[in-house]
């Protein structure tokens, strides 16, 4: 007996006055006490299952066929008021923003008495007691001052604890969880995770797990499935759809991901993204056809049925699967002549930050008397908890901030003074990409005049530019015609290349890159990872990677420095560090990584 | 590619997607009929607004006689006086709007670049400024500097500047936060280009609107003044005059109080359009508005 059954479930979105399919046909069932994952690349439209069930379709989206059944009744074609009966009490969520989903002007006892009357609990003292109890069965600390905070004082791993515990009070029998953890770091992420199975297991709610995470899903879940474009090609007992995948797109997933034991490996990358909405509706056959390495003829004449027992797969030739194999070995890194001048120094380097106003005013030390040194083309990572201060030194060097004491050498020159000198030899020996590609390009302007700002700010004449921009696009692999585009019109591993490309225009001895696989897919990643290993062979440039992602620092880094509250508590070759842990952190660091 | 950001800025403001908005065409009909009427108003004026003819004072509404709005206690032509008033009305609001622009949009980029203590001293100085009423300050101002419609212009420009300066430092400062401009200063650009390419370009949207709302509010404030009896000389023909005159004979000749109250109604109302379409159609809208 399933709780929740989906039967030709279609979401379909209005594209340009065009109805076009997001899923189509899908079915699925989840048993009660089971964890089902959906996993797959953004735009798989996994999210979307998620807000079918809640019937919270962004504006242009419906539900145009099929139905989905839950303890035996249709949640499609059921009155809403029913249906508001059953969500957040039977059916509860766990949001992907935890800051975002609560309400910024309550304080956490306004904001549990207020889910706790809505599922019938009354009376002060009853209410009071409630909201201490779910706090402590959810292990957030000293219920008394946690109460009287507002969500903005939380960190954000304790408001997804309290949406945890907030989704797991009214004893529900379905758990819908769309990322739940994705804007969580490393170890905030395992405890979640850890807390929401064992919730889970003690109050028999069936979860559906929606991720882009293959490793967290392996974790967690009692069943997968993996979709692609809107279709779910795999599904079947977690174990044996990760073990061995009969589906392309599972097995390139699996190799897109560096490992964190065993050789390094190279990665695969699945070329080209998923095709848009629009593309997808013309498709016909096999629709991951295009980016399949096995595919033959017949796959993109018609389409594959979800077949097998338990273990089943959308794929017309799921025996040649296996044989599916990065295509070569990991390039070593290029080899230099030892004892080069180092191209960064820092000795001893402090900063701190006034947080608060006037009367409660306080002092955070970011960065505590840090001192490294960077050989020219070496890759070194930079790793941490939230808040350990990695992203400030990282500003610190680039010069977006001041040191409060302490050097910084850059290729020889000290630059710590941050005048106008130091900033024009800045310009020319470091150069920075960040995070969220989308806010460092700036929307107005074109991606060739963005790549050629550098030249732009020398005063290069137009020719000079172009050549540049030119040669910039090539390298990073995108088509010449991207360059008069606007960086909206881009994708998100493209405009990260834009970004690549931009730092690298004045060829900067030094490059800082501030977590920027975060948010990107898996497949995107690997072309980034990919792309940097070659830009490696041809460029000279040495790279200071801050990253909470372990398994691409293993990847991607020769050398590893690991922060603890601004300052750093380990450092050494990647593959020792990583082997043989020292500090504490760097132990709870690579222990909360999802194998 | 050198100029491309300002070549970029131009046709962004000539989009037309602004104008596929029905408040911005219908804002911009009223306002740019209100300006062909002031621009024309010596040829369509049927008399001169200041002849005086004391055997036909206080004339009723006849369409199609000499006098089609009737006269004031003067003798003077209404509908002559309206549209003179109107060159004055509209001069004061684009002038005013635009000093009001200048002055607050200057020390907006300027603190919310700088930041820092020059952004704390403007901040002060704004909050110090709104403390005084706008207009109790454009009074107060009018009555030291003396009637006269540039005296009006600056009176209304000195009690309008730190509304535009707040809403615009917020904008600024929100700009200054992202990225790209972060990654601009790494490159190497001057200040001035990095606030004129990366800063000012996000800002634009909201200063168009604010423009627009400006001059609305400029009309009021010189109508307001133009009650009480200060802002022009008593020769010039002014909308804010023409209510107080009417005021005395509302029952005698109503329309010399209702036609120039009806004028300022129209054209703020046009104003307010034409800035609430422009805020709807050029500004981004607030992130994940679901149903």
């Amino acid at each position: 007996m399933s709780l929740l059954v989906a039967r030709g479930l279609t979401v379909a979105a209005r594209v340009e006055g065009e109805a076009v399919p997001v899923f189509r046909g899908l079915n699925f069932a989840l048993a009660p006490g089971r964890v089902l994952g959906l996993v797959g690349e953004s735009g798989a439209g996994k999210s979307m299952v998620g807000r079918a069930v809640a019937q919270l379709l962004p504006p242009g989206f419906r539900i145009s066929h099929g139905s989905m059944e839950f303890g035996g009744a249709d949640l499609v074609t059921m009155p809403p008021a029913a249906r508001r009966a059953l969500l957040g009490r039977d059916i509860a969520f766990i949001p992907q923003q935890p800051l975002a989903a609560l309400n910024p002007l309550q304080t956490v006892a306004a904001l549990l008495d207020e889910h706790h009357r809505r599922l019938g609990v009354r009376g002060r003292r009853l209410l009071r007691e409630y909201a201490r109890a779910a706090l402590a069965a959810v292990q957030l600390p000293d219920p008394a001052a946690m109460l009287a905070r507002y969500p903005h004082q939380l960190a954000a791993d304790q408001c997804q604890r309290l949406l945890v515990a907030m989704a797991f009070a009214g004893r529900p029998r379905l758990v819908v969880a769309d990322e739940a953890t994705a804007a969580l770091d490393v170890i905030a992420q395992a405890d979640v995770i850890a807390l929401m199975r064992a919730l889970q297991r003690a109050s028999g709610a069936a979860m559906l797990f929606i991720t882009r995470d293959l490793r967290l899903a392996a974790g967690l879940c009692d069943e997968l499935a993996v979709m692609h474009a809107g279709d779910i090609v795999e599904t079947g007992p977690a174990a044996q759809v990760l073990g061995a995948p009969r589906h392309p797109y599972t097995r390139c997933l699996q190799l897109a991901i560096p490992p964190m034991d065993g050789p390094r490996r190279a990665l695969y990358a699945l070329p080209e993204p998923m095709p848009g909405l629009r593309a997808l509706a013309r498709l016909p056959g096999c629709r991951f056809a295009p980016r399949c390495p096995v595919k033959a003829d017949y796959c993109l004449r018609s389409e594959p049925p979800l077949a097998g027992g338990a273990h089943r797969s959308a794929c017309l030739r799921p025996g040649l699967v296996p044989a599916i194999a990065a295509a070569d070995a990991l390039s070593p890194p290029p080899w230099r002549p030892a004892g080069q001048a180092p191209v960064l120094v820092l000795e001893g380097l402090c900063k701190s930050f006034t947080t608060g106003a006037w009367p409660r005013r306080g002092r955070v030390d970011a960065v505590r008397d840090v001192s490294l040194r960077v050989a020219p083309g070496e890759f070194v990572a930079v790793v941490g908890e939230s808040g350990s201060g990695k992203s400030t030194l990282g500003r610190l060097v680039v010069g977006l901030e001041r040191p409060d004491a302490g050097r910084i050498v850059l290729a020889g020159h000290d630059v710590g003074a941050g005048d106008a000198a130091a900033r024009r030899y800045r310009v020319d020996h470091v150069q920075m990409v960040f995070q969220d590609p989308q806010a460092a390009l700036n929307p107005r302007r074109r991606v060739a005049a963005i790549i050629a700002q550098a030249l732009e700010a020398q005063g290069a004449k137009f020719a000079v530019r172009e050549r540049r921009v030119r040669a910039l696009l090539a390298e990073m692999g995108m088509p010449l015609e991207l360059g008069v585009r606007s960086p909206a019109q881009l994708s998100g591993g493209q405009r990260q290349r834009v970004s690549i490309a931009r730092a690298l225009c004045s060829a900067p001895p030094l490059l800082v890159a501030d977590d920027i696989m975060a948010g990107l897919d898996i497949s995107v990643q690997a072309q980034l990872l990919l792309l940097l290993h070659r830009l490696r062979q041809d460029h000279d440039f040495a790279l200071l990677f801050i990253s909470r992602d372990l398994p691409v620092v293993r990847h991607l880094c020769d050398r590893v420095l690991v922060m603890h509250r601004g300052a750093i508590v380990e450092e050494g070759p990647t593959a020792t560090v990583f082997g043989w842990p020292r500090h504490d952190c760097t132990r709870a660091l690579l222990a909360a990584v999802p194998r | 590619m050198s100029g491309m950001g300002t070549g970029r800025l131009l046709r962004r403001l000539l989009y037309p997607r602004w104008l596929r908005s029905g408040r911005v065409a219908l804002g911009l009909l009223v306002v740019v009929a209100m300006l062909a009427l002031a621009l024309l108003a010596p040829a369509l004026a049927p008399h001169d607004p200041a002849a005086q003819d004391l055997t036909l004072t206080l004339q009723p509404v006849r369409l199609g006689s000499a006098f089609p709005l009737g006269t004031d206690g003067l003798g003077r032509c209404v509908l002559s006086r309206l549209l003179h008033g109107a060159r004055l009305a509209l001069w004061v609001a684009v002038a005013a709007a635009f000093g009001a622009m200048l002055l607050g949009s200057a020390l907006a980029y300027a603190g919310g670049y700088l930041g820092g203590r020059t952004d704390w001293l403007i901040g002060r100085t704004v909050d110090a400024w709104t403390l005084f009423p706008p207009v109790v300050l454009a009074l107060i101002l009018l009555v030291g500097l003396g009637a006269g419609s540039t005296h009006l212009v600056l009176a209304i420009i000195l009690a309008e500047w730190p509304r535009v300066c707040r809403v615009l430092c917020c904008e600024v400062r929100k700009g200054m936060r992202r990225d790209h401009v972060a990654a601009a200063r790494l490159l190497g650009f001057p200040h001035w280009r990095t606030l004129l390419l990366e800063v000012v370009p996000a800002t634009v949207p909201r200063l168009l609107t604010l423009l627009a709302l400006e001059m609305g509010s400029a009309v009021v404030m010189a109508a307001i003044l133009g009650v009480i009896g200060l802002g022009v000389t008593p020769d010039q023909a002014a909308w804010g005059q023409m209510i107080a005159d009417g005021r005395a004979v509302i029952h005698q000749a109503p329309a010399n109080l209702l036609a120039p109250a009806a004028a300022i109604v129209i054209t703020v109302a046009g104003f307010n359009l034409l800035g609430e379409g422009l805020r709807r159609t050029l500004e981004p809208r607030p992130v994940g508005g679901r149903q």
